[in-house]
């Protein structure tokens, strides 16, 4: 088991209800397939340095979980289908820190 | 009288003395790593204050001869600024 992070690009246009629902459908795929969530962060809608498929804003969901090969696959696979995702990253860590947060002042 | 060489003047003397063009007026870079001392700022792509000072307007990331950052430390922060801008973070 290792810990890794991963950072949803969510689209701009999307309703509340929607937002929830990806945050929720995420959170339960990981703990289903061996994983277990440690920590999810919501940094809200920031702006994008350059357009990504042509949207300028993103809404961003930032997970924090303990996993393995399996895990990490299963995300990968869904997240390709998944239109409501731009883009994403995922890196693996060898030890996580969850109190630190840098994106809690823009929230409030 | 007093010699006057201006070839042989040091490089840091002049505050508006710019090795490159890419690099900011505001922060000016001191001779020892400014990463590597003891309570230093964590290099994370999460951080973007931080990585925000070793990238250039046009987004190119600084050399380590202008800005001093030490060896080990440049090639993280490489890492990590181009983890940044996938996200479109920078």
């Amino acid at each position: 088991m290792a810990f890794y992070e991963n950072t949803l690009l969510a689209k701009q246009d999307l309703a509340d209800k929607d937002l929830k629902e990806i945050k929720e459908k995420y959170n339960n795929l990981i703990n289903t397939s061996s994983g277990k969530v440690l920590k999810i962060e919501e940094w809200g809608l920031l702006n994008l340095a350059k357009k990504i498929k042509n949207y300028k804003k993103a809404f961003y969901i930032h997970y924090k979980f303990e996993g393995d090969k399996k895990t990490i696959n299963e995300i990968n696979n869904k997240i390709k289908i998944d239109r409501s995702v731009i883009r994403h990253l995922t890196i693996k860590y060898k030890k996580l820190d969850t109190n630190k947060e840098f994106f809690k002042k823009i929230i409030k | 009288m007093k010699k006057r060489n201006k070839k042989f003047q040091k490089r840091g003397s002049n505050p508006l003395n710019k090795l490159s063009l890419f690099q900011k007026n505001d922060g000016k870079f001191s001779k020892k790593c400014p990463l590597s001392t003891k309570d230093a700022p964590l290099i994370d792509y999460k951080n973007i204050d931080l990585l925000k000072k070793y990238v250039s307007d046009n987004g190119k990331i600084l050399s380590s001869r202008i800005t001093s950052v030490s060896y080990n430390k440049q090639r993280k922060l490489n890492r990590e600024i181009k983890k940044a801008k996938i996200l479109g973070l920078i």
